[in-house]
């Protein structure tokens, strides 16, 4: 270890060294700050980070994991771009190469398609994780939207790549998912004919989703970070509660007058990421943050390898236009839209996610109160947190229900029970 | 902010997690059956290598995929990355995966592959996937028993030779009567379901039990049980098989049918050449006599004559026929093979059989057997049916007036009255023929009918 210490030091200690990283190893805490600040791909962070943000148990890592996941989306998926072409004739073709005869290829091929359910499932929790903490209180509002935005984004993202493989289950999946999109009423048909490039899924379908789900979506997911990213920074970094802000106090109290100059710039109010911050509460991001985030990497690509090293990513037969499997089932994240579909068309398909859509992005503005801002389940938002956890658990429950308890003709089965293998 | 010291062992754990899950992976992706295979074959060559050529050509071999790439037939075939000896006969009577494939001569590797033949997945390149026994897979390598399926894949049933089992489901089909409710290749009847791509949606065993006992499989099904010998059950589901409806491109087509005398003495009739022209002294004289054409004229003037009659005899009288060249070339076998004989042999052409011939020719085509039975003695049970709950026999015809009997077959009986008024429809009813059956095929199939009927004294 020592060694190894030694032998960086000396090559950044070098010309070349120095060049790269234009400070060497920091070893005071102003250098430890310089080298965030003059580093390319550290500076997305704060210099220093409060100690609150740094606790697992205030965030759970869950909006670092997506991002890393989407990472791991972007370069897997890279790979497999080489390998794939996005026409009916071929793409099926395409998968069976990848999985028997291109290097590496199942095992891409795996570690996208875990790392895309994975990610729907974390940016899932990290929005549950903002909301029971507060988290998308004033300032951060608008952060909230964004994220509110990733999530659909995020979403669409996978159900747009669900189509590619060109297996029954993809073409069936996409069926049902535009058929829900066409429930709508007025512009419901023409959304599912634009998607679609046709009345059913096809091979401009195919071509469509591709451009999608390679070009366009990833750019705009990519934006979306960055502002994400950035406006967590801007309003101040993550949240946490409230600390009393020692001169406020001393002014509020009359310790502090107010009448010397001085006083304009050091009792500045408001949302400034200046405004509270003691100094002792805070550490340094490198290494105190940045060692937890290369842990955090650590962890996820342990998760997704693990799955990808021993469950194959599943292809079943080629897609059959004439052939629905029954039931045909969109993919699992939107099996509760299905679920309710089942019950009302208009309300599953239709109004319910139009709702929580609106729901979802209006929360910031009319839950506006600051009282419980960085406590998981604060007392004094029990209103909001228990609204909030019936969707949850009602979403959850419509989506186990569609998953493992509906069979043929979307009738009920238990999940134990032999299928009923429909003989051919 | 405390020392970061607690998590190293975290650190570690995880890093060495990543490690080993990244070796995992490769030693799954690299480490892959076939190689093994392959390394076994490598060696096996050099052992069997005599001459120092061969023992350095046997070192030389390497450890890599193999693939057979057919446009043609849509599908990439990487079979001979295991069974790498199919081409080589010195390793006849070897233990799969290197044994030798016998009889290929007439369709080379490099051609057909192996999956047309035989299914399974070509492109997977591990035993049980390559085989086509995993899930989501449609079609599993075909059981040798039925392997004669594939040949009508690209062959008319009857023309292949070696595959009587073939030729025998064909005939079932036929004297079955099966086209009376089902199409097959765009003619046949309603009642049940298209046969053009049932080989690719169902299995043999889903076949064979189907045939025994529709019902079990198909709740409602009026289709009757076939009562035959397994034999016979086994030779009709692998000629069911064989309709895949695959869309296969003009290489394979144009061996639709072989080009064999058979072919030719089967379009030499059809096309009535025996109107102009004359073998063994009977037919036609206005062209001329054909019994030794092929001794006065080459082979090559034949074919052109065939295509164009002009085109070599330019005073001809001969018209232009659009033969294909398939059917040229078997015009030509079989002009080749005259010798002479008895013209008569081969002219069983249906104009001049009798008119029950004649007849008995419709009840086939149109597979009336199918539900009358094969000779019109009835007994396909119909439930509900006033009939004694069957279809009825033919032999009574009878009673009945041919303007009866024509309007019978013409106009059909879509309600067959019921035994219980109370009941469900009949499942079997009798289906208008009217706009697919021409006057003539209608007369000659009422004469079969009278035929039918037992003689005034008992006597059929």
């Amino acid at each position: 270890m020592k060694s190894l210490k030694q032998i960086w030091l000396k090559f950044a200690g070098t010309r070349v060294g120095q060049s790269i990283f234009r400070v060497g190893l920091p070893e005071s805490n102003l250098g430890r700050m310089q080298a965030m600040v003059s580093s390319f791909l550290l500076h997305l962070h704060p210099a220093k980070v409060h100690r609150h943000s740094l606790q697992f148990s205030s965030t759970l890592g869950l909006g670092l994991i997506s991002l890393y996941l989407f990472l791991i989306l972007c370069i897997t998926g890279v790979a497999l771009m080489f390998f794939y072409v996005p026409h009916p004739d071929h793409a099926y073709d395409n998968m069976k190469d990848i999985e028997f005869v291109v290097s590496a290829g199942m095992i891409a091929r795996n570690m996208h398609r875990w790392s895309a359910h994975l990610m729907v499932l974390c940016v899932f929790l990290h929005m549950c994780r903002v909301f029971y903490t507060g988290g998308y209180k004033p300032p951060r509002e608008f952060n909230w939207i964004v994220g509110v935005g990733l999530f659909v984004m995020t979403l669409v993202l996978s159900f747009t790549g669900y189509l590619l493989p060109w297996d029954q289950l993809a073409f069936w999946a996409i069926t049902v998912g535009t058929n829900i999109a066409g429930y709508a009423p007025v512009v419901g048909k023409k959304i599912q004919f634009l998607l679609l490039g046709g009345n059913i899924v096809g091979e401009s379908s195919l071509l469509r989703f591709y451009v999608l789900h390679v070009i366009l979506l990833p750019a705009a997911a990519v934006f979306l970070i960055a502002l994400h990213l950035w406006r967590v920074r801007k309003d101040g970094g993550l949240s946490r509660p409230d600390e009393p802000d020692v001169l406020v106090q001393q002014v509020e109290t009359g310790q502090l007058a107010t009448s010397k100059t001085y006083g304009l710039m050091e009792l500045a109010r408001g949302t400034s990421p200046a405004v509270g911050l003691k100094p002792e509460d805070e550490v340094p991001a490198w290494p105190h943050l940045v060692f937890r985030e290369l842990l955090l990497f650590l962890a996820t690509m342990v998760v997704v390898m693990f799955l990808s090293v021993f469950w194959n990513a599943p292809l079943e037969a080629l897609a059959n236009p004439a052939h629905p499997p029954n039931p045909a089932k969109a993919p699992w994240y939107f099996l509760g839209l299905q679920e309710l579909t089942a019950y009302s068309a208009f309300w599953g398909g239709v109004a319910v996610p139009a709702l929580l859509l609106v729901a979802l992005v209006a929360l910031p503005y009319l839950d506006r109160k600051r009282a419980g801002v960085g406590v998981w389940f604060a007392r004094e938002r029990r209103v909001a947190v228990t609204l909030f956890t019936i969707c949850v658990v009602a979403a959850v429950i419509l989506t186990v229900i569609g998953t493992y308890f509906r069979g043929p003709n979307w009738g009920w089965v238990w999940p134990w029970a032999a299928s009923a293998v429909i003989p051919h | 902010m405390d020392s970061l010291k607690k998590f190293y062992p975290w650190f570690a754990l995880l890093g060495l997690a990543v490690g080993g899950l990244v070796l995992a992976g490769y030693y799954k992706d690299e480490f892959r059956e076939w190689k093994r295979w392959q390394r076994d074959y490598n060696a096996q060559e050099l052992s069997r290598a005599a001459t120092p050529e061969q023992k350095e050509a046997a070192r030389a071999l390497a450890v890599e995929l193999k693939q057979i790439v057919l446009p043609g037939l849509q599908r990439v075939d990487r079979c001979t990355t295991c069974h790498l000896a199919v081409e080589d006969p010195g390793y006849a009577g070897y233990k799969q995966p290197l044994a030798y494939h016998p009889n290929h001569a007439q369709h080379p590797f490099e051609k057909f592959g192996c999956t047309i033949c035989h299914q399974g997945q070509g492109r997977a390149t591990e035993r049980e996937a390559a085989h086509g026994r995993v899930a989501h897979w449609e079609h599993p390598m075909l059981a040798m028993k039925y392997i004669e399926a594939s040949c009508a894949k690209c062959h008319a049933a009857t023309d292949v030779p070696r595959s009587p089992l073939l030729a025998r489901g064909r005939a079932l089909f036929d004297e079955q009567g099966c086209i009376g409710c089902h199409k097959l290749g765009g003619f046949g009847g309603n009642l049940g379901p298209e046969l053009d791509k049932v080989g690719a949606k169902r299995s043999p065993e889903w076949l064979a039990k189907h045939f025994k006992s529709p019902e079990e499989l198909v709740t409602g099904s009026s289709m009757p049980p076939l009562k035959r010998s397994d034999a016979d059950v086994e030779a009709l589901t692998l000629f069911m098989l064989g309709q895949t409806g695959e869309q296969l491109t003009e290489y394979y087509v144009s061996m639709k049918s072989i080009p064999g005398p058979e072919l030719g003495q089967r379009l030499f009739a059809q096309k009535g050449c025996i109107g102009c022209h004359s073998v063994g002294g009977k037919g036609g004289k206005v062209g001329p006599p054909l019994d030794d054409v092929t001794k006065r004229r080459a082979a090559d003037w034949i074919v052109k004559h065939f295509r164009d009659p002009a085109s070599v005899s330019p005073e001809t009288v001969m018209p232009k026929y659009n033969f294909t060249e398939p059917e040229i070339r078997a015009l030509a076998a079989f002009l080749g093979s005259l010798t002479g004989a008895d013209v008569s042999a081969f002219m069983k052409i249906p104009s001049q059989a009798s008119p029950i011939e004649r007849g008995r020719a419709v009840y086939l085509k149109f597979g009336c057997g199918g539900c009358h039975g094969a000779d019109g003695e009835g007994g396909v049970p119909n439930r509900n049916a006033k009939a004694h709950q069957q279809i009825p026999a033919l032999t009574a015809a009878n009673d009945v007036a041919d303007v009866f009997l024509e309007s019978f077959i013409t106009e059909g009986i879509p309600d067959p009255a019921k035994l219980d008024p109370n009941g469900p429809k009949p499942p079997i009813y009798m289906p208008a023929f009217g706009d697919k059956i021409s006057e003539g095929e209608l007369a000659d199939l009422i004469s079969y009918l009278r035929s039918l009927q037992p003689a005034p004294n008992g006597k059929p």
